[in-house]
């Protein structure tokens, strides 16, 4: 395989990765390496993990999804919604029909969502950012309308499965986690639509001049990322076994972390699914690391803030560094060329 | 002159103030008193400060969502210390919180004009650093009524014109009120008449275009921040004397609010335009509509609703003007 530099950030990501298992491993060991702590570790990661690969995607296109919380969020309501209905009691509905239903109704608004950011971003010409902005608003301000402010809860006891079951001894959600990842690799290695994401973030105009339907790219790029939150929102209720909205508003900032800690540029056309898979699994295991040591939750957000801030500047120096070298190249190649030329 | 008139953003938005104020008078007659007025004034200069920070990061380009967050470390900072030091004076808790505050915003200038950092991603970050470091390293604990020091509530309640009910007793305008009117013609001043000021408006059109015209871009990126924290600094120590509480949970959380009256104020992140009086318009929008929900028969809870409805249709509205006029012209711009 090629050492590209973009193998070399995965190469090193994989490096930090162990590293940080190591110490974590050394320093807690009767705490770290339990099976319960592996099982509560993949079967929370997943939830941050989807919202991640969903500001990944935006991002590669140049953009950025902040209402990815607030999806999460409002589908979650709504399937609450189906899942404590009297569709079940009175409606004569089976209990896996009401959970199935419940599903394609969390799903169906998710993608509706994203949906309306990528009209808002398109059609409209809004930036990303102040479209998600607005939508971020607007998604949880639904989400409490409907509830009142209050939590739903009261789910068939079959619907913890998604949340807190196994296959094969893996919890479900890391098994939606995977099935997920496997589904984008294929959409963003073979499919058009995974080209064209990443031609439209590297230059729009290029793209569009190149045949590009820039438009319909950026609204599937949305209704993409949507999807990612709305199976998050999935997991989400199975797990906590209750819908309250305004739940996770931490992972917006971890979503933002994890993905430009992954490889992926904020500016655009860069970006990979294994990059953000491992920066997945390395803040989890910080995370656990710190829950068992019992920093507090603020301390926690002071982490990923510092960490954020850290990984920008090293990419700085990282760009600057590479910016120098191929200046350095060029200029080798020119003095070679004028010398051989030269009678 | 009247042709323009009907041309800007800020006109139209005025007519929806306007429109929306009889409609508000007209359910509730009390609104139109001058107490009303004057209790809008109080309680909504702090917004108006925050917005004016805002405004100038938003002039400029960029996006700023810790303000909330220095805002609240400044004040539970100057409040901690006038306590535990037992000094009593408004002036050193205003330096504490102007201090805190520009400090803050330096933090952001410093990755956002030597590192190059997206100002979204950067402000991001500091918004959980700051806040987190005040709650861990500060405390969680608030500091109610009985705690305060005297010349917060003294501050809070000194008016600066006094008028008197038809029963006898007083009511006034607050000297919030001046502090706002202070900020914003020296903001005006700031944007209109000095170079840095100019500046702000050059790298929010173009940053490459006013590079190379000569703006030092990290100079004036060093001041747009430290400017906003100063602000954030300013409201902190408003916020405490009007609610006579120090809570260091309180504020954040309430950029959104701040952030809709400025976009639907006309400002644009691309191209640098944007008015004061288009932003202080959209805050008399989101003031007016804010205590009049429960008043328009709807409940608290269409709060945030409302919030992101207007942050859509304001940008919406602004932007597409802007995509209409380059389709005319022919201009592609990176609408991504």
């Amino acid at each position: 395989m090629k050492l590209t530099i973009k193998n070399m950030q995965n190469f090193v990501l994989f490096v930090i990765l162990l590293a940080v298992v190591a110490v974590i491993s050394i320093s807690l060991p009767d705490k770290f390496l339990t099976a319960i702590n592996f099982q509560s570790m993949t079967s929370q990661f997943p939830e941050f993990g989807l919202m991640a690969l969903a500001m990944m995607m935006a991002m590669i296109t140049g953009g950025i999804d902040l209402s990815v919380v607030s999806v999460a969020n409002l589908s979650g309501v709504m399937a609450a919604l189906v899942l404590t209905s009297q569709l079940g009691a009175d409606g004569g509905i089976s209990a896996t029909m009401l959970i199935v239903l419940a599903i394609i109704v969390a799903l169906v608004t998710s993608v509706v969502a994203g949906a309306i950011n990528g009209l808002i971003i398109t059609l409209a010409g809004v930036p990303a950012i102040l479209a998600t902005l607005g939508t971020q608003g607007l998604f949880l301000g639904i989400a409490i309308v409907i509830t009142e402010g209050h939590s739903i809860s009261g789910f068939p006891p079959e619907y913890l499965f998604v949340g807190m079951g196994q296959i094969l001894g893996l919890p479900m959600p890391l098994v939606i986690f995977l099935i997920t990842i496997a589904l984008l690799l294929v959409i963003m290695k073979k499919t058009r639509q995974g080209f064209n994401m990443y031609v439209v973030g590297a230059n729009p105009i290029v793209s569009r001049f190149s045949g590009v339907n820039n438009t319909r790219a950026l609204i599937q790029t949305y209704m993409l990322t949507g999807l990612m939150a709305g199976i998050a929102s999935i997991i989400i209720i199975s797990r906590v076994n209750s819908m309250r909205p305004g739940y996770g508003s931490a992972y917006l900032l971890q979503a933002v972390l994890v993905t430009v800690m992954g490889g992926t540029d904020p500016r655009g056309g860069f970006g990979n699914v294994f990059g953000v898979v491992m920066a997945v699994v390395i803040l989890q295991v910080i995370q656990s690391g710190l829950n068992i040591m019992s920093f507090s939750p603020f301390f926690k957000n002071f982490t990923w803030g510092f960490m954020l801030l850290l990984i920008m500047v090293i990419n700085f120096y990282l760009n600057r560094y590479q910016q120098g070298r191929r200046i350095a190249e060029t200029k080798k190649r020119v003095a070679a060329e004028a010398s051989g030329n030269s009678p | 002159m009247l042709k323009n008139l009907f041309k800007s953003t800020e006109s139209y938005l005025l007519i929806v103030l306007l429109a929306f104020i009889v409609v508000v008078g007209f359910i509730n007659p009390k609104f139109f008193t001058i107490e009303n007025l004057f209790d809008l004034l109080r309680s909504s200069s702090g917004m108006a400060i925050l917005a004016m920070g805002f405004f100038i990061v938003l002039l400029s380009g960029g996006i700023d969502v810790s303000f909330t967050a220095i805002a609240i470390s400044a004040q539970y900072i100057a409040v901690n210390s006038l306590i535990a030091s037992g000094v009593d004076n408004l002036a050193v808790a205003f330096l504490i919180a102007v201090g805190v505050g520009i400090a803050a915003g330096a933090i952001n200038a410093v990755f956002i004009g030597l590192f190059n950092v997206p100002t979204l991603i950067t402000t991001l970050g500091t918004m959980s650093l700051f806040h987190g470091a005040l709650l861990e390293f500060m405390g969680t604990k608030a500091v109610n009524t009985g705690g305060l020091p005297e010349c917060f509530k003294t501050f809070g309640h000194f008016d600066i014109l006094n008028l008197t009910r038809a029963d006898g007793t007083e009511y006034g305008l607050s000297v919030f009120f001046l502090i706002l009117v202070i900020v914003v013609v020296v903001t005006w001043f700031i944007l209109k008449y000095t170079q840095i000021g100019r500046g702000v408006y050059a790298i929010g059109g173009n940053k490459e275009a006013a590079k190379r015209a000569g703006f030092n871009i990290p100079k004036i990126q060093f001041f747009i921040y430290m400017y906003v924290g100063l602000l954030a600094g300013i409201m902190g120590i408003m916020h405490v004397s009007l609610i006579r509480y120090s809570n260091p949970n309180y504020i954040v959380g309430s950029e959104l609010g701040v952030i809709a009256a400025v976009v639907i104020g006309g400002t644009r992140i691309t191209g640098g335009r944007g008015t004061i009086l288009g932003t202080l318009v959209g805050v008399g929008l989101i003031v007016v509509l804010e205590k009049n929900l429960v008043l328009i028969g709807l409940s608290s809870y269409w709060h945030q609703f409302f919030i992101g409805l207007i942050i859509i249709i304001g940008v919406s509205i602004t932007y597409l003007q802007n995509k209409i006029r380059s389709k005319k012209n022919l201009i592609f711009v990176r609408d991504t």
